[in-house]
């Protein structure tokens, strides 16, 4: 039952409103029997007393009968404008991202011992990407954040959302335990990208993979992305956490198909390093999503700082804003008649006190 | 009050002399057997050879028997007038009422004692033809009167059912007790007790301590007229017992000016009947 912006969970508990009129009959027993108002004086006090406590008397059960119904305002949707983008945080959940990071001053280490200073000295990557991605969320309140992890299959841990908080709670469930078994690169991005395909279109759409290893993609799964990804508008950064003796996306790595024709011997030799480079899982992956017909980043990130650097790239890309819908649950507002049916009755309950019931 | 053995009388002589025939002990007009002398009468005038004063007779220069003659003491009728209004019913320990029941057994006890025929009417908005007992000399009555008063009902009621009760004691020569809260206009009183000329009026003021005297701490009281059922709720604090206490003194004095023009003088019952303080009362009257 609605009344205006106001509704009622019990509306038959207002049938029980008339019992408010019940303060407000006259009885003999509410008085004390006096033999002439004659001779005493007229009080304004008095009177606003005796007025104050049918009044609050009314109040009170008023109050407790509306309380009762339950009202509340009802459930609504709520359009609000963001600046910034729904950005979809992809991390990786497998083992290899237990792995440690270079430590920052790795180009002055002796390369021979650098193995062993990785060990002791580097920290594991997924706990660096997820300070940072923490950090970075925290940096973008105006941002829309969903997160998900993947190994084997895609993991949706929290889906778009302005609540930082939750997002932040997600990020901190990354580091339970120890990382997963696979990395299946391509079904996660294909469950990133549906999740954008049935919201409607805010703002810019980012999908910020975060990984340290590639993936060789069969072309039904290539197609998809690359369908998916046209069809959303999604724009793909790839934050690619670089392990010791990983191979390095480099210029060469990015360098597009030779265009060297012929059976002559510099040609062959070129097409067969394009080729061999390709065998390599994220050098093949790199050279899939260039080929892409959206928007690509990729953040190459060997140690913490790199990581730190790439984050704030990724944050400077996107500024739009962002239409919105948020629903608003409903709010009952019981608590706030309760309370003024309470404050009623301690009032009731001084007068009461304050009162002469007997003339001994 | 009620048992015999705390029920005290009190002794009242009326000021004047009372025309009547039967033998009592108020001063009286008519001639009988009396210590008052008044004169010397011829035994052929006064029949009477018991009271032959042979002094005098032989001192008279005209040779007659003379009688002495003396003023009989003469008992009168007393006449209750009761208020059994609403207003009567009210009393913080006793209900005033009851305290006039006090009273009423109190006198009728010592009228019995000094030989006086006792009735009593009682009245709210008109005479109560149920409480209305004819003067009469019985003894035992005093106790039926008081507890016909204790167990009426009191109902609204006002200066109109006094002046229908008087009817019945105009131009009768009487001590007429007149017991009241007197919360009436004093106006009317007035042409009322007008009535009672040849009556001697004593105005019994029944007031109950909890009504004169406000409480004394501070509270909310909401107070409901006895007879007009009007509302009031007073804050009682210390301004407010001020005023209480000054109109209590107001309206005493106001009483007290309106029964001395009339050469009246009320008696106060304050919450219970003193037998004495009626004694002295009637000492200073007859004094």
């Amino acid at each position: 039952m609605t009344f205006g912006a106001i509704d009622f969970a019990q509306p038959w508990a207002l049938l029980l409103l008339p019992l408010a009129a019940l303060p407000l009959l006259r009885r003999r027993r509410d008085t004390l029997l006096f033999p002439t108002l004659d001779w005493l004086p007229r009080d304004r006090a008095g009177r606003i007393a005796g007025f104050a406590w049918r009044a609050l008397a009314v109040l009170a059960l008023a109050g407790i009968v509306i309380a009762l119904a339950g009202p509340g305002s009802p459930e609504t949707t709520v359009t609000r404008t963001g600046r910034g983008a729904e950005i979809m945080i992809l991390m990786d959940r497998s083992r290899s991202m237990d792995a440690k990071m270079k430590p920052s001053d790795w180009r002055t280490i002796d390369p021979h011992s650098l193995l062993y200073q990785v060990d002791s000295r580097g920290e594991p990557k997924s706990a660096v990407a997820r300070d940072l991605l923490s950090k970075f969320v925290e940096q973008r309140p105006d941002d829309r954040f969903a997160l998900m992890f993947f190994s084997a299959g895609p993991m949706n841990v929290v889906p778009f959302t302005q609540h930082d908080a939750v997002v932040q709670a997600g990020i901190t469930a990354g580091g339970l335990g120890r990382g997963l078994s696979d990395t299946n690169v391509g079904r996660a991005l294909t469950a990133a990208i549906d999740t954008f395909t049935e919201r409607a279109y805010t703002g810019s759409r980012i999908i910020l993979l975060v990984t340290d290893g590639g993936a060789h993609l069969d072309e039904p799964t290539r197609k998809r992305i690359r369908e998916g990804l046209q069809a959303n508008r999604i724009a793909l950064h790839w934050l690619y956490l670089r392990t010791l003796n990983a191979p390095e996306l480099d210029a060469e790595a990015s360098a597009p198909p030779p265009a060297a024709e012929g059976d002559g011997m510099d040609a062959i030799e070129a097409r067969n390093a394009y080729y061999a480079q390709e065998s390599i899982a994220e050098v093949s992956l790199h050279r899939f999503f260039q080929s892409l017909p959206v928007t690509y980043r990729l953040y190459q990130a060997d140690s913490p700082e790199d990581l730190a650097k790439a984050v704030a790239e990724v944050g400077r890309q996107q500024n739009f804003p962002l239409d919105f819908e948020e629903r608003v649950p409903r709010q009952d507002h019981s608590r706030l008649f309760f309370s003024l049916a309470a404050l009623c009755c301690a009032l009731l309950l001084v007068y009461r006190s304050l009162l002469l019931r007997s003339w001994l | 009050m009620s048992a015999a053995d705390e029920l005290h009388e009190f002794h009242y002589r009326l000021p004047q002399r009372a025309a009547g025939q039967r033998p009592g002990s108020h001063p009286g007009s008519s001639l009988g057997a009396g210590q008052e002398f008044v004169s010397h009468m011829s035994l052929y005038d006064r029949p009477d050879p018991r009271r032959l004063d042979l002094r005098a007779s032989v001192r008279s220069t005209t040779g007659d028997w003379l009688v002495r003659v003396n003023r009989q003491r003469v008992g009168v009728t007393v006449q209750l007038l009761v208020d059994v209004s609403a207003s009567m019913g009210f009393g913080a320990r006793r209900r005033k009422i009851d305290v006039a029941a006090d009273f009423v057994e109190s006198l009728a006890r010592s009228a019995f004692r000094v030989g006086d025929a006792l009735g009593m009417l009682a009245f709210d908005q008109r005479e109560r033809a149920d409480l209305c007992v004819p003067a009469t000399l019985s003894r035992g009555l005093g106790s039926v009167m008081a507890d016909s008063l204790r167990q009426c009902t009191p109902a609204p009621g006002g200066i109109e059912g006094l002046e229908d009760a008087l009817q019945q004691l105009i131009g009768r020569e009487a001590l007429v007790f007149l017991v009241s809260d007197f919360h009436w206009p004093l106006d009317r009183l007035g042409a009322a007790l007008d009535l009672l000329s040849h009556a001697f009026v004593v105005p019994v003021v029944v007031w109950d301590p909890a009504e004169t005297e406000p409480p004394p701490y501070d509270a909310i009281a909401p107070l409901r007229d006895a007879e007009s059922s009007v509302r009031r709720t007073l804050f009682m604090r210390p301004k407010l017992r001020t005023q209480w206490r000054d109109a209590v003194a107001a309206r005493r004095a106001e009483l007290d000016a309106f029964f001395s023009a009339r050469d009246l003088r009320p008696f106060f019952i304050h919450g219970a009947f003193d037998a004495e303080a009626m004694s002295d009362y009637f000492f200073e009257a007859t004094s």
